[in-house]
């Protein structure tokens, strides 16, 4: 089965600064961004970022090179973000509201990282990296004596414009590259099959290393919108409602369960404020339609949610759905929809052959927005990267790894993994990357990490750990985790275990572990026996 | 006392009913979710606006009580 996305023509270099650059040209008065009050118009923003794209070129740094961002959400963000692909450099988002021991683990991963963008509050961070930290504050002066116009870069559609980390199957997250004109596509086709224009002003409500924020970053800016942003390091409903109380935001981009965040604040406190948006653009995990379908009937309501599949290693999103549908009945499973522009969506079976209409297959993306594969690696990862034939002609597909089948409407359904990695929060997690860091604990002897869901229906994290001594805690744990992983990566719950449980094939038998979850006791603050869930 | 009713309001949302003015939230086990929930119940039921930011950077029954002291000491 084939679903294929519209295809419209992409201009000779689908080059995504070059658009923000027609904008600058054509409205150069215009708000590009407002934080905390001040704003900063296109034609400044574009003439800092030049700036700071001669600054990099003077240091030779260009096409090829990766330049790290840690710097909280900003104008200076987006100068470090401009700059950088105007120099035909690829940014590499990193978040500040990571340990920064996890954040050393990131960087060790970029293959050609020619320097850190940070600022007084974030280079502390990334400070012991080995690579060169820059500071846009300290080189204001510096800054001001290079040309205000762009440097003479020739960049493609084909170049690297960022690389984000996602989970990958060996346990160690994975540096996922996408071109210019997989992201070129991405806006155009929202910009042209939703209408955004110059006033839908976006406010940002998501962590900056995933990969739908770079989507959020840009989108405004590529339609000659305006960009808020939260005067806040970690997500805050309360201030991000206030923002979109008080201006005139029309999109949204987030997580699915930020969204329930925000839907729940509003119906807590009787605000419009989510209502009259025009869209909310949300997925990245299963969703859980009763948490939105009585705001969604609220009398009035005129935002359009807009339900979306896609993978980081496809330029973030491949299909989109219109959730008026699923509202008007028929469904089991929330559809995730039709592909976009000038991509198409492939399910096939272990052999690469297409299944039937209305069968399970694996989810395949190719076109556009198929991305450059993963930086640096040489492993096993790049193998989801492949060709297939159709209709006699060569495709070059990415494998997902999701199940998916197209429903009776001829949208496409996703039902879960092909394999063992898990969705939390919306955060792609791979449970080996958060095994790997406990067998590191001293005290741990061995550890297997399993998802279930709560009585609240919560995705939630158990990780089931063999201790070498009696007086491991969970506590202890807890805390020496948190020193080396992000807080969507430590378990909500710790169990003790004798042993853990294999499977015939000698692997470790998670299904066994998530049974056992209900049998088993939390580890309390206190010492406690090792229970064995293989009894 | 603004601890007390912080420290209810904690044990509450964490499922916990004996926590310590030093103990640390995400040692309890603590997860933005349930910071969301107590944010909403420190402006519902304290009338006290924290931004996410500050329960961060306050993660302990102590700090962050001394923070809403100090937002009420400015108050009018």
């Amino acid at each position: 089965m084939i679903l294929q996305g519209k295809r419209v023509a992409l201009p000779p270099a689908p080059v995504v600064h070059q658009q923000f650059e027609a904008n600058a040209a054509a409205t150069p008065d215009a708000v590009a961004v407002v934080r905390a009050g001040r704003q900063v118009t296109y034609a400044e923003l574009d003439a800092r970022a030049n700036r700071f794209a001669h600054f990099l070129t003077a240091r030779g740094v260009g096409r090829a090179a990766q330049v790290g961002v840690c710097l909280d959400y900003s104008a200076d963000m987006l100068v470090a973000i401009l700059g950088t692909l105007k120099a035909g450099a690829a940014y590499v988002p990193f978040d500040p509201a990571y340990p920064a021991a996890r954040l050393q683990l990131l960087l060790g991963q970029v293959p050609s990282l020619a320097l850190i963008v940070a600022s007084p509050g974030t280079r502390g961070m990334v400070d012991s990296a080995g690579v060169d930290v820059v500071d846009l504050e300290q080189l204001t002066d510096h800054l001001a004596r290079l040309p205000a116009t762009a440097p003479d870069v020739h960049v493609t559609g084909d170049d690297v414009c960022y690389a984000v980390f996602t989970s990958g199957s060996t346990g160690t997250p994975k540096l996922t590259a996408v071109r210019h004109k997989g992201w070129f596509n991405l806006m155009n086709w929202l910009k042209l099959e939703y209408g955004l224009h110059s006033g839908s002003h976006n406010l940002v409500v998501s962590a900056f290393g995933f990969d739908l924020s770079q989507r959020a970053l840009m989108t405004p800016l590529f339609c000659g919108a305006t960009q808020y942003f939260m005067a806040s390091r970690n997500f805050d409903a309360m201030m991000a409602y206030r923002i979109l109380t008080q201006h005139e935001i029309r999109v949204v981009h987030c997580a699915s369960s930020t969204l329930y965040l925000l839907v729940d604040w509003e119906t807590a406190r009787g605000g419009d404020a989510l209502t009259r948006l025009d869209y909310v653009l949300f997925g990245g995990e299963p969703l859980k339609t009763q948490r939105l379908a009585a705001w969604a009937r609220r009398e009035g309501n005129a935002c359009t949610l807009l339900h979306q599949y896609g993978v980081a290693e496809c330029t973030d999103v491949a299909t989109s759905y219109d959730l008026a549908g699923y509202w008007r009945g028929g469904h089991d499973i929330t559809p995730v929809g039709r592909p976009a522009y000038n991509t198409d969506i492939h399910l096939l079976d272990e052999e690469l052959r297409g299944v039937g209409p209305g069968q399970y297959g694996e989810i395949c993306v190719s076109g556009a927005s198929v991305g450059a594969g993963y930086l640096g690696g040489s492993g096993p990862e790049n193998a989801r990267f492949t060709t297939i034939e159709v209709d006699g002609a060569p495709v070059r597909v990415y494998r997902t790894g999701d199940r998916g089948r197209i429903d009776q409407a001829g949208d496409l359904v996703v039902a879960g993994r092909m394999d063992a990695q898990v969705k939390v929060r919306g955060m792609r997690i791979d449970p080996t990357d958060i095994e790997r860091a406990l067998g590191r604990l001293a005290g741990v002897r061995e550890a297997a990490v399993v998802v279930a869901s709560t009585a609240a229906g919560e995705t939630e994290l158990t990780a089931f750990i063999v201790p070498t001594r009696d007086e491991l805690t969970e506590d202890d744990v807890r805390i020496r985790l948190l020193q080396t992983l992000p807080r969507s990566m430590v378990p909500a719950r710790f169990v003790n275990v004798l042993r853990l449980p294999l499977s015939p094939h000698g692997k470790v038998d998670r299904a066994a572990l998530a049974d056992s979850l209900e049998k088993q006791y939390a580890l309390s603050g206190t010492a406690q026996q090792p229970t064995d869930p293989c009894r | 006392m603004i601890a007390d009713s912080v420290r209810a309001i904690w044990c509450r949302e964490l499922k916990c009913d004996d926590i310590a003015a030093d103990d640390d939230f995400f040692t309890l086990g603590g997860q933005s979710v349930i910071m969301f929930k107590i944010q909403d119940a420190f402006l519902t039921e304290l009338g006290v606006e924290v931004p996410m930011d500050q329960m961060f950077l306050n993660p302990t029954v102590a700090s962050i009580s001394a923070y809403i002291e100090s937002l009420e000491a400015v108050a009018p």
